[in-house]
């Protein structure tokens, strides 16, 4: 436990003296500052509004910059240990290859949590403040997703680590696998609906991943706006049907959780407590799996 | 007392390439085990081997006749041939990150550091260090602890006179408490005095083991040097005979 701790403790030190943490501190609050202050923009008003509101607002900003966030600092993790031999160094020391893996995790989960965290808190209070808004629920329902979102894509890029042999590798990798889930995932997944299902499948598909969607957060904006809930209903029939579908991607998952309860969409707490787990489990034992092989 | 390492058939293939094809030697506690060869002979995938940053194609390597667990390897100390820290950090950070891994207080850092004489650059971030500078703060790291095995990956390489001396100084200091020392080098004139047993490695297989002594009488030569030349000539031929 002591080799773990004291690896982590490198990383996070590390990151801190780099300027990464306050860098990304620095980021994100200012993008959450901006997005809370201006998020309603789309229907022409401008302000800190209540907790549910800025959750609305922040659905967009959170489920792009914070896997990304999480992708650059995982990839870098072991393959630049590698790069400079220092791995070596460590593991021929007696540290397991499992240890060094766990220290690098949690060394890069406080460095990414603290500036999210920070970010939350801060943005929290003054919404509470200025909006005297006491239903943090939502609020802080996201606060946790945008975070577990983000240890689970430090674990898909401590994987990518694992598997790339240089840094500019792995940093490739790492890109294009937040294209993969923020972009590409529910294209390439409607398409693949399509070629091997009826119109009506594709008919619910479309309906079903419009809460993904970038411009249903207007139409969101409006439902609040006018107090009409069949409104918000509009932008989506879902059915449940649609939660198998939302789990197999995490920032589908977090966005699905997050969404206001007028949008109608469910993900039952089991499925998306095993999607966490199976992508958490799954990154980090593949990743334990490749570095056991790997000569170095 | 039983053997402290036994290697066993030892092979290693990359790819289509064995690095080292069934290798088998020992090493008692107590020796002073030179490991000879030109490069790419196999010698630091021997130590790769033994260190368990490569895993061995076939045979294996014991450690007081059991297979060697990560946790015995806490007892090794190790310098390798490119000594890489972190450069942005200190010499005291770098330090004291490898002797927490190790579970060693900051006074053994800090009399290693002593030892080798850089305790006054403590400070110094390690990027300032010069090429011997950092191979003795390499030597310090592997020395934290009371290691009984040291692994030392061409230690003499690039190393002033001065420097040369004060290095076979501390390496006979570790041997005189009871460490078992496992040297990689071609300078055989800074091996010589110090080394008790030596293994010659050519083209992955060993070519010739024994004491010092022994090796020296055998090929009816004065010098390691000339010893290591003779088979390395011998071996050269046969094998031009066997192509």
């Amino acid at each position: 436990m002591k080799q773990i701790w004291a690896i982590a403790s490198k990383e996070f030190n590390d990151r801190l003296r780099s300027g990464w943490v306050v860098a990304c501190a620095l980021v994100w609050l200012g993008a959450i500052a901006l997005t809370s202050l201006f998020g309603l923009v789309q229907i022409g008003r401008i302000g800190l509004q209540g907790y549910d509101r800025t959750v609305v607002s922040l659905l967009n900003l959170v489920q792009y910059l914070v896997p990304l966030l999480g992708l650059l600092l995982g990839h870098d993790l072991l393959v630049s240990e590698r790069e400079e031999r220092t791995l070596a160094l460590i593991l021929a020391g007696g540290v397991t290859r499992a240890r060094a893996l766990a220290g690098k995790f949690i060394g890069g989960g406080f460095a990414l949590a603290l500036p999210l965290a920070l970010g939350f808190v801060i943005a929290g209070a003054a919404i509470g403040l200025s909006a005297k808004d006491k239903a943090i629920g939502s609020f802080f329902m996201l606060a946790i997703s945008g975070l577990m979102l983000g240890v689970i894509f430090l674990g898909v890029g401590l994987l990518i680590s694992t598997l790339c042999r240089t840094r500019v590798q792995a940093l490739v990798c790492a890109l294009l696998t937040w294209c993969v889930a923020v972009f590409a995932f529910d294209l390439v997944a409607m398409g693949i609906v399509v070629t091997a299902n009826s119109n009506q499948a594709t008919r619910e598909i479309e309906q079903a991943t419009d809460a993904t969607h970038v411009t249903s957060i207007a139409d969101m904006h409006n439902a609040f706006e006018s107090g009409d809930e069949q409104a918000t209903r509009i932008t989506a029939v879902r059915s449940q049907k649609v939660a198998a579908w939302l789990a197999l991607n995490p920032v589908d998952l977090f966005r699905a959780v997050n969404l206001p309860p007028a949008a109608n969409v469910t993900v039952p707490v089991p499925l998306a407590t095993l999607s966490i787990a199976a992508w958490l489990l799954g990154a980090l034992g593949c990743a334990s799996w490749k570095l056991h092989r790997i000569d170095l | 007392m039983k053997t402290l390492l036994e290697f066993k058939s030892l092979t290693k293939h990359f790819g289509r390439i064995a690095a080292l094809n069934r290798v088998d030697f020992s090493v008692e506690p107590g020796q002073i085990m030179a490991l000879l060869g030109p490069n790419g002979a196999g010698k630091s995938t021997l130590f790769g081997c033994l260190l368990g940053l490569l895993r061995p194609s076939a045979g294996e390597i014991l450690l007081r006749e059991h297979s060697i667990a990560p946790a015995d390897r806490m007892k090794f100390g190790y310098l390798p041939e490119r000594i890489t820290l972190y450069p942005q950090r200190s010499v005291w950070d770098n330090g004291i990150f490898f002797a927490r891994l190790k579970n060693y207080p900051r006074e053994e850092l800090e009399r290693q550091l002593k030892r080798v004489g850089l305790y006054a650059v403590a400070d110094r971030p390690v990027r300032q260090l010069s090429k011997g500078m950092l191979q003795r703060l390499g030597l310090a790291i592997a020395l934290c602890g009371q290691p009984e095995l040291l692994v030392l990956d061409e230690p003499f390489n690039g190393l002033d006179p001065a420097l040369l001396d004060g290095l076979q100084k501390i390496l006979r200091e570790e041997n005189d408490r009871g460490a078992t020392l496992l040297i990689s080098t071609h300078t055989m004139s800074a091996i010589e005095p110090l080394g008790t047993h030596a293994a010659i490695l050519l083209q992955g297989e060993l070519a010739a083991s024994g004491t010092l002594d022994e090796l020296r009488t055998a090929q009816g030569e004065n010098s390691l040097e000339a010893v290591y030349h003779r088979i390395a000539r011998r071996t050269a031929a046969r094998e031009e005979v066997r192509a």
